[in-house]
Formats: C-alpha cells, sequence, structure tokens
C-alpha cells in the first residue's frame, strides 16, 4: 500500500504563536506623530565629505515620495516639536530606511538609522521640544549584512520615503517583544533539546493567551507568565561557555568606495556610542587605525566621545593594524607598516598599543606574519574564515597558539562561526557546538553585530544578551572586551595545540589572480617605496631634509588599498578606478621624490641590494637602451657591486626579422644564420624551432611551449623539460564560480578548455649580440595573445612576456610547466623565506590547496637542479601533481563585470639552474628581478658595505626612524640560515615599531628572521 | 521636442548616459549600457546588480528624468536585463 504524506492544512499550534507574535510587534508604538516640515537636497559624494549638489534647490519631502538616486547621498532637514502629551515619555525618532543615516538634532549626533534600526531614543540628547533635524544620508542598495527580508525587498537606488515620526513606545509590550524574539529562537532552533523546544512552545503560547491584541491589555500579566513559567524554570540544563564581543565588520571599500567608508563609519560609532550611553556594561571593539583617523578628521566630536568611552574601557580599539589588509598579496614590509603606522596611531589617540591583530574577514593568512605581529607588540591573532568558508576540511582548532615560518608564536582565535551575528540564542548554541577546543581553551568567542558596510550592535542584541543569564538552557555568556576574551583564555594557556603552517583559506583562491593590474601596480609600489626611502635617508645622511611626512602618507595610501577588498579584486568598479588613480598618484609622488628638480643623467646607477648583482635577472630603464621589457626601454645586461654602482653592459647593433623569412612546414630544416649573431635558429620539419646559442639549447613549438630546454651554464646533459607534458604552455578554461565570481576558483576548473587559436606561429622578432626574441600570437576572437620569448647570451634563463589585449568573460589563462624534476613538494617565495607546497595530492589537506599564493618566485628542484619561474606580479600558482601552473588572467564579472578587461603586460623568467633554489640563489635573482636599478646621486656608507654585503641578508628597508632619530635597517633572512652581523660600533636592536630593545655590536640572526635596527647617523656618515 | 531622434540625438543620449549615468549605477554596483534608440525609446541593457534589482522601473524613470533634464529629450527606457549565469534561474 502506497505511503501518502500528510500534509496538515490547518494552523498548528506553532504557527499560532508564530502569528500572534507579529501581532505582538505591532503594538510596540504607542503613539506616532509625522513629522512634516522635511526638506531633502540630492547630492552625489566626490571624495571624502565632499559633495556636489544635485541641480535644483532644497525641495519638500513628504511621505510617500521617491528619494535617494543611484550612488547618491542625501541631506534631509526637518523642524519638529515634541507635543505636549508626549513630554515626560521616551520619545524617539523612527524612519524605516533602506539607506544609512546620520542624525543630528539641535546640532548634537543624537544616532544613526540603517535597516538594521528604524528609531533613535532622543530625551537625553535634547534639552528643548522644539526640534532641529539634520540627517546625512548615504544611499546603500546592497543591504546584505540584515535578516530582514523587507529590506532585502526594498533594495535598490530609489526609494520611497516612508515618513518620519516622533514616536513613544509601550515599553511592556517591548520587553515582551524581546522576551519572544528570544524564546522564539530557542524554540525554532534544532541546536536545543527537542523536548525544551516543546515545553517553550507550549508555554509561548499560554502567554500569548493572556493579551489582548487590540489594546494591549494584559501584556504585564504575559510578561509575569514568562517569568515564572519560562526563566524560573530550571528542569532543562545547558552547557558552554561563550564570550560575546560585540563588533562590526566594516569593509572600507566593497560594493561602495572607500569615500562612502567614512560616513559608514561614523555612523557605526556613532551607534554605538548611543548604546554605551544606554548600557554602560556594553562593550565594543572596533578594527582599523584608518577608520580613526578619519573619524578624528570629520568627525571631531565623535571622535572626542569616542575617546571618553575608550578610557572607560567600554569602547575597544583593537587590531593594531593601519586596515584589515589581505595576508597574502602584501609583501612583509607591507605587513610591517600596517602594524607600524596601526599602532604609532593608537598610541598617539589613546595612548596604546594594541595587542592583538583582529581580521575577521581575511581570505587566510601567511605563515610571516606570526613574526612581524610578534615584533610589533601583537600576542593575539583573530581571524574567522577558516573556520567558517573552507569547502573542504574543517579547520581543527578554534584557539590554539600559530607558530610561524621563523618559530615566532602568538596565540590564535579562530572564531567557530562568521564574525556577523546578531546575538540570538541559537547562534550561541552554534558556536558552543560547533567549538573543537572545549576541554583546553576555555571560553568561545562569539562577535555579534552587524556588518561588512558597519552598522553594529542593536539595542535588540543588548536586550537579549540582558536576558541570557536567565535561561538555563543556554550555554553561560558573558559579555566582555576582543582583549579581555584573549587574555584570559589565551594568555599563558599551556594545553594549547600548535599550528605551524600558513592558515591556508580554502576557498576565495581567484583573488590571487583577479585584477592583475592592481596586483602588479601593488608589487611594482612596494618596490618603488622601498628605493625611495633608501635614496632619500642616503640624502639625509649627507644633509638634505627626509621627506617623513609625505612618505608616511603614500605608504598609508598604499596600504589602504590592501584592504581584503580591495587588492584581492572583489570590488566594484569605480574602487577598481580609485585604486588605479591612487597607484599613479604614489607613483608620481615618489618619481618626484626621487628625481624632482635633481639632473641625474651623470650618475652612476645604484645597486641597492647587499649582493653583488649578477647579469642575469636586472633591468635597468633607460630611453637610450636597446632592449625592451614590458613596453619600457632599457638594458638587460648589467654588472654591480653590493650596494655599490652599476655598470651596464649596452647592446649592439640588432637585427629586426619579417614574418616571411621563416617557411614554416619545410620537410627540412631550415636554418637563419648570422655569422655575428650568439644564437642560430633553425626551423625544423615538424614547425618547431631549434634555438642555440653560448649558454642555451632549446627546442620550441609553434605556441612557444618548449618540447626542450637545456642550459650550459648547468648540465648541458640534462634536460629540463619534462617529456609530454607542457612546459611554458599557456591553457585557457572556462571559469564559473558562481556568485562568488571575483573570489573562487573551483576544483574543477580545468573540466573545459577553451582552444586557443594560433595567428602567428613562433618567429624570431629581434636579435642583437646579447638577446634573441621569437614572439608567436594567439587569438580567441576576442583577445589577442603575444607571448614573446626572450634567450640571453649572458646567460641560460629565458624570459617570457605576455602582451594581452583581453575582452573574455568567465575565463581563466594560465600558463603551465611540467619541469623534468622528481619531487613532492613546490617551493614558494612568501616575500619573507619560503614554503613548500605538497604536490602529491593524497590527503584532502593536499587536495584542497590546488590552488595557491606565492610571491616572486616558485621553484620544483631534485638536490642537484631544478627550475625555477621568477614573476613580476603574479600571485596565483596551480598545483597539479607534478605540473605546475601560473594564473594569468581572469574575466570575472562580479561585483565588477569589466574586470581585468583590457591591455596587460607582464612577465617571467624561466630559470634552469644547477643546485636546489638555495645554492642557485634563486631567490637574489627574484629580487633582482623586482627590483628597477637606478640613476642616483647618493651611495651607500661604507661601513654598511662592509657589514651588510654577502652577509645574504635582503635589505628590506632603509628609512630614517619615525622619531627622525635614527637610520633604520630592516633586514631579512630568506634562505634558511642563522648567522652573524659584526657592527664596528653599538647599533640599537628595535622592533618592527622602532622602540629599541635592546643594543649590541654583534647581532645575531636565525633562519627567516627579520631584524630591525637603528643606527645613528654620525656612524653612517662616510 | 520629438524631432530629428536619428543617429545624431542617439549618440547625444549614448554620451550623456556614459557620461552622466552609468557611473552612478556603477557606484551602486550596477552596471548600464546604451543598446540602441528608435524613435523615443532608448533600450538600455542593465547588467550587474542591476539585472536583479526589484525596483529598476524606479531607476528608470530616474534616468528618463536625467535626460530630459540634461538634453531636453523626452524617452522612454526599455530595460533589457541581463543577468549573470548564476542569478539567471528564473
Amino acid at each position: 500500500m502506497a505511503h501518502v504524506k500528510v500534509v496538515r492544512r490547518s494552523m498548528r499550534p506553532e504557527e499560532w504563536t508564530d502569528l500572534r507574535f507579529v501581532w505582538l510587534k505591532r503594538g510596540i508604538y504607542e503613539e506616532k506623530v509625522e513629522v512634516t516640515d522635511l526638506t531633502i537636497r540630492d547630492a552625489r559624494q566626490i571624495t571624502e565629505n565632499q559633495y556636489v549638489f544635485e541641480d535644483g534647490e532644497e525641495r519638500t519631502l513628504r511621505k510617500g515620495d521617491m528619494y535617494f538616486t543611484p550612488d547618491g547621498t542625501a541631506f534631509i532637514r526637518g523642524k519638529a516639536v515634541i507635543p505636549e502629551h508626549m513630554r515626560g515619555k521616551n520619545v524617539y525618532l523612527t524612519l524605516w530606511t533602506a539607506a544609512e543615516m546620520i542624525v543630528k538634532i539641535n546640532g548634537k549626533f543624537v544616532g544613526g538609522l540603517d535597516p538594521n534600526r528604524e528609531r533613535i531614543l532622543l530625551n537625553p540628547y535634547i534639552d528643548r521640544p522644539e526640534l532641529m533635524i539634520e540627517i546625512e544620508a548615504y544611499n546603500r542598495s546592497k543591504p546584505d549584512d540584515e535578516r530582514n527580508p523587507e529590506s532585502m525587498a526594498i533594495r535598490g537606488c530609489r526609494q520611497v520615503f516612508e515618513g518620519m515620526y516622533l514616536a513613544t513606545v509601550r515599553d511592556s509590550v517591548q520587553a515582551l517583544v524581546y522576551d519572544y524574539t528570544l524564546l522564539m529562537d530557542i524554540a525554532h532552533s534544532e541546536y536545543f533539546n527537542e523536548d525544551y523546544r516543546t515545553f517553550l512552545f507550549r508555554e509561548l503560547s499560554k502567554g500569548l493567551d493572556l493579551v489582548d491584541f487590540d489594546t494591549y491589555e494584559g501584556v504585564d500579566e504575559a510578561l509575569r507568565y514568562v517569568e515564572e513559567h519560562i526563566y524560573q524554570n530550571t528542569d532543562f540544563g545547558g552547557s558552554g561557555n561563550v564570550a560575546l564581543v560585540g563588533h562590526s565588520h566594516l569593509d572600507l571599500a566593497y560594493y561602495w568606495r572607500r569615500i562612502h567608508a567614512v560616513q559608514k563609519n561614523a555612523r557605526t560609532i556613532l551607534i554605538q556610542l548611543r548604546l554605551m550611553d544606554r548600557y554602560p556594561w556594553f562593550k565594543y571593539t572596533h578594527t582599523q587605525a584608518y577608520t580613526y583617523e578619519t573619524l578624528e578628521k570629520y568627525y571631531p566630536e565623535l571622535f572626542a566621545e569616542l575617546r571618553e568611552k575608550v578610557a572607560r574601557g567600554q569602547f575597544e580599539p583593537v587590531g593594531a593594524m593601519y586596515v584589515e589588509p589581505d595576508c597574502n598579496i602584501p609583501c612583509a614590509e607591507s605587513l610591517t607598516r600596517q602594524l607600524l603606522y596601526g599602532q604609532h596611531y593608537f598610541r598617539k589617540a589613546f595612548g596604546k598599543t594594541i595587542d592583538n591583530a583582529w581580521l575577521p574577514d581575511v581570505f587566510g593568512n601567511s605563515w610571516i606574519m606570526p613574526q612581524i605581529l610578534k615584533k610589533s607588540g601583537v600576542n593575539y591573532f583573530v581571524s574567522n574564515k577558516m573556520s567558517t568558508w573552507n569547502d573542504t576540511n574543517r579547520f581543527p582548532h578554534n584557539n590554539f597558539i600559530w607558530r610561524g615560518i621563523d618559530g615566532s608564536e602568538v596565540y590564535a582565535c579562530v572564531p567557530p562561526t562568521h564574525f556577523i551575528t546578531w546575538n540570538m540564542p541559537s547562534q550561541i548554541q552554534e558556536n558552543w557546538e560547533a567549538y573543537q577546543d572545549k576541554e583546553v581553551g576555555g571560553q568561545t568567542l562569539s562577535m555579534y553585530g552587524y556588518g561588512d558596510g558597519g552598522s553594529g550592535v542593536t539595542e535588540e542584541m543588548l536586550e537579549l544578551a540582558s536576558r541570557f543569564e536567565k535561561l538555563s538552557v543556554m550555554p553561560k555568556t558573558e559579555i566582555m572586551g576582543g582583549s579581555e576574551f584573549l587574555h584570559r583564555n589565551l594568555e599563558g594557556n599551556k594545553n594549547l595545540s600548535v599550528w605551524d603552517g600558513e592558515l591556508y583559506l580554502e576557498m576565495h583562491r581567484g583573488t590571487f589572480t583577479t585584477k592583475s593590474n592592481i596586483k602588479r601596480a601593488n608589487r611594482k609600489l612596494e618596490e618603488l617605496l622601498r628605493e625611495t626611502e633608501i635614496i632619500s635617508t642616503l640624502r639625509w645622511l649627507k644633509g638634505e631634509a627626509y621627506p617623513q611626512e609625505q612618505l608616511r602618507s603614500l605608504w598609508k595610501k598604499l596600504l589602504l588599498n590592501q584592504f581584503h577588498d580591495i587588492l584581492p579584486g572583489s570590488h566594484i568598479h569605480p574602487v577598481y578606478e580609485d585604486a588605479m588613480a591612487d597607484y599613479a598618484q604614489i607613483e608620481k609622488e615618489l618619481m618626484e621624490i626621487l628625481e624632482g628638480g635633481r639632473d641625474l643623467s651623470d650618475c652612476d646607477i645604484l645597486n641597492t641590494l647587499p649582493w653583488n648583482v649578477s647579469v642575469l635577472c636586472g633591468f635597468v630603464q633607460d630611453e637610450k637602451g636597446l632592449a625592451c621589457r614590458n613596453g619600457v626601454k632599457g638594458s638587460y645586461t648589467l654588472i654591480g657591486e653590493s650596494l655599490d654602482t652599476i655598470h651596464v653592459i649596452d647592446g649592439y647593433d640588432f637585427d629586426e626579422y619579417d614574418d616571411d623569412e621563416y617557411e614554416y612546414g619545410d620537410e627540412d630544416a631550415d636554418e637563419e644564420e648570422d655569422e655575428d649573431d650568439t644564437f642560430t635558429v633553425h626551423l625544423l620539419s615538424n614547425g618547431n624551432l631549434h634555438v642555440t646559442g653560448l649558454l642555451v639549447d632549446a627546442v620550441l613549438r609553434p605556441d612557444g611551449s618548449f618540447v626542450s630546454l637545456k642550459n650550459a651554464e648547468t648540465r648541458y646533459e640534462e634536460e629540463y623539460v619534462r617529456e609530454g607534458g607542457g612546459f611554458n604552455k599557456l591553457h585557457l578554461y572556462a571559469d564559473n564560480p558562481g556568485v562568488y565570481d571575483a573570489w573562487d576558483i573551483l576544483p574543477n576548473y580545468k573540466d573545459k578548455e577553451i582552444p586557443l587559436t594560433l595567428e602567428k606561429p613562433l618567429h624570431v622578432v629581434r636579435q642583437d649580440e646579447l638577446t634573441l626574441e621569437l614572439s608567436c600570437t594567439f587569438t580567441t576572437g576576442k583577445s589577442t595573445w603575444e607571448m614573446i620569448i626572450r634567450f640571453f647570451d649572458e646567460h641560460g634563463a629565458v624570459e617570457v612576456e605576455h602582451r594581452v589585449d583581453w575582452h573574455e568573460k568567465h575565463r581563466l589563462m594560465k600558463v603551465n610547466f611540467a619541469p623534468n624534476v622528481l619531487t613532492r613538494y613546490l617551493t614558494c617565495d612568501t616575500s619573507a623565506g619560503y614554503i613548500h607546497r605538497e604536490l602529491n595530492k593524497n590527503t584532502t589537506w593536499q587536495q584542497a590547496r590546488f590552488e595557491v599564493c606565492h610571491h616572486r618566485w616558485m621553484d620544483m628542484s631534485e638536490v642537484d637542479y631544478g627550475v625555477a619561474i621568477i614573476n613580476d606580479g603574479k600571485y596565483g600558482v596551480g598545483l597539479e601533481g607534478n605540473e605546475i601552473s601560473l594564473s594569468l588572467l581572469r574575466s570575472t564579472i562580479r561585483p565588477d563585470i569589466t574586470s581585468d578587461m583590457g591591455k596587460h603586460c607582464f612577465s617571467y623568467m624561466i630559470f634552469a639552474h644547477e643546485g636546489d633554489h638555495v645554492k642557485a640563489e634563486i631567490n637574489r635573482r627574484a629580487i633582482e628581478y623586482n627590483t628597477n636599478f637606478r640613476r642616483s646621486d647618493v651611495y651607500f656608507p661604507d661601513v654598511l658595505k662592509e657589514v651588510l654585503g654577502e652577509s645574504g641578508l635582503v635589505l628590506q628597508a632603509m628609512k630614517v626612524s619615525e622619531n627622525g632619530e635614527m637610520v633604520v635597517l630592516r633586514l631579512s633572512e630568506q634562505d634558511g640560515r642563522r648567522g652573524r652581523l659584526r657592527f664596528p660600533f653599538r647599533v640599537r636592536i628595535l622592533n618592527m615599531l622602532e622602540d629599541v630593545q635592546e643594543e649590541a655590536v654583534d647581532v645575531s640572526y636565525k633562519p627567516f628572521e627579520i631584524i630591525t635596527l637603528g643606527i645613528s647617523p654620525e656612524l653612517l656618515k662616510n | 521636442m520629438g524631432e530629428n531622434r536619428g543617429i545624431t540625438a542617439g549618440e547625444d543620449v549614448q554620451t550623456y548616459i556614459e557620461a552622466n549615468l552609468a557611473p552612478r549605477l556603477q557606484g551602486d554596483g550596477g552596471w548600464v549600457e546604451f543598446q540602441g534608440m528608435d524613435g523615443d525609446t532608448l533600450q538600455m541593457v542593465f547588467r550587474g546588480e542591476c539585472s536583479k534589482c526589484l525596483i529598476l522601473d524606479r531607476c528608470c524613470h530616474w534616468m528618463e528624468e536625467k535626460i530630459y533634464q540634461g538634453l531636453g529629450e523626452r524617452v522612454r527606457i526599455q530595460a533589457i536585463r541581463r543577468k549573470p549565469f548564476f542569478w539567471d534561474n528564473q
């Protein structure tokens, strides 16, 4: 007999309770009096807190009118008088809106309105019944951080004005609504005991039976009923211990430009300040020194109030860093500056050094971070995503110790649940159940407060929190600050597990590649800032002024654009335009510092690297140069002493070749040889080209991929290309990750490969005594892709440059390499040491890391030889068994439908080498490849040449200290060695905040250690 | 108004939209492109967040008003939604 599913059509008792709860909420407002004397003026924000007003004067704003415009800010003004009969009661200003509003009354900031809150209590902030209302309102069309479906439904650029009111509230109804909000959440949640939920539904129904929903009589009786029958019931027990930390995540740019974040931040802070007025026990944590800076600059009254609340311990600055940056792509010096400028701001503003990093939303964290945090006064680290977003493996810890690449350790918390919650019992219970360190980690951390676009904690969240202790079924909860949670539960906790490695996020793997131009500009400017600071410091030693303020400001601009939705590429188009404009401005000002008003044409080229520079990977920009890389003229051939001058060996005459000089497809090998040329190129019968030079022997297919590569510098008999594998082989894939388009690359991205049409097969385009250039061109029908392959006379490395006009949609271009190397791991640069990434796919952890982040180089080596790929601005790497792929370009459409469209130019060097990557000095070559060797009017002091030259350390930064008293050297060990520097005088050993730790003549260092030294300028004058 | 709505008028409207209105929609995660003009009917392609906006008609009306204010041209926008594949499920 067939089973017939019973469909219950009549109302279940639970639904009857749900329905009456809706009716109960309708009774919250006792009375509403419409504010009718309102005007509005539309504007568009053009920069931080500056607006262009649209045509027309202020117009009257009435209920039912359309208001707001796309990307618009509205200024609403009004007048009202509190009616006589309302005076003496709590009076609220109410307005239901999808926009984000800062409200001033009679000149005072009284509160904020947004999709998560519709009313502001006025009494504490007004001293007369006549009200002058001023509202600054930024419209937001993407309210994606609230749970209210009504709000989601009305999102959009044009809103209907729902009316503004002065209102009084029935306090008892409001209290009962909070009780029912709390209890209904438990009753509906599967995280709680089923018997308790049955009990709860029964008692909640009985409570509502006492209420007359026409007159709201009986509410007091219902309150008493809930108190006596539910709160006082202790038959049902719960377990757990959860720390509740109020927080609002604020993306500085995302679906809005960074100029809008100024208002978002101010609104968020205002809302928290007003809650603190009403709930003295409420504590709130807020990150990012930048947000405090903008508040101080544009809202000084609010900042003064905030400072008082900080002094009282209610408002808690957390995070230590300047912004919440992406933590994969910025180099070690950038991360150091995030902390240096962040901490110096917090010291100046609040007299505090923040001892925690608070990065809830970042897309994974580099292994180099613990050391940088530790040396910047940070002992604690918080980041959520690995627990809640990993797509394959459950991250095994929540409260633990994170050990970095150099062995430095920080206490770490990866909270079990999302950083945006609304403090519901079900969310707290879920957090406790997901918590994996119950036995050793103490309390678990649950952040509450709306976020992404700010907003934060609501009155409701605090009212719920005040009731939690009355419920026996809930975990024990405690409202506290972030620092308090970390100190209480992690400090000195000997039982915590250790995670030794990067905190890889098993999601958002596309953010290593999306928006190629941003990543490339960031790399370029990180290097340009380094060079400018070095040269400016050397000039300072000669007596010139050091542009301290300007350099700090330019660093901050770069750091701001390292925010975790800017540098990763996950933002709307105007954010991209802002970032590129910022990059152009930074470059312009740095070049002005370097070259402005100076004739450097007769100056020597300065080697800022503490090792002898070879011809291998350097490039000197020079208009007269015969070579050309990425569209810039210059010379490849140079040689220079450590921290000294570089000499360029100019190229000679070169030959330009026409395409038709080669007859492809000829059965017989065709040879083009000029007896003056260093290289010979043979066209083989199968269409391949055989290139031979003094140091290289290669066979290439017409598509630029290598059949064979041999290097006379190493072992001419060894073949570097694995037979049957692709090597420098372009692959175009369909790339359809879905809603998280800019963020993700899915594990199945190789399922559909898109054929490329080879429009121009590989042919010689240029040759001189030093270089040979070959080129081939592809087309997809929409895009053209030229690959230029360069061979050099002086060494066996091969440079590949790509010139692309890119007009794809949902495509990912990669270039694959299958070296003839037997190894189970790929070594990747982190910018401050290297990390091994396993290539085998035995475990789900290995499988999940199919796309990882690297910095300047990656290498596959055996004991005696290997192949490195050195890039000039790429970060994404695919691990595909014994083959690797460099991710070149994507073409995502959300959040920016134009992402990566247009022209691109980038290069990498294929470096077949003897020994492993350390013996082959791959890291040095990669740094050289990314360094601009330029003419300069200064030289390094002899003592630095003597001490640092050939020390093996990388000169990560050289600057004048923030206090203007010392030369600061930041030196980074990146090969995994110990060593010692011996100075002829005492130097100060600093932390990364430039605080003096000790003084010494001998400075020892450990593998992968970054040391910061301070030297009196007098000691460095030659 | 209403005369000479040929290529020239269309180009004017296109230029006006690209210079004045498209950046506004981009600021909210949306995207609009001029598709063509037939009489006083202006065909516009909406992408990004605009493609699934529930109140796009309000925005179109605003654009019609802005075009009238800017060019003195009365147009009626015909909105063509181009949803990305991951939202194209209905």
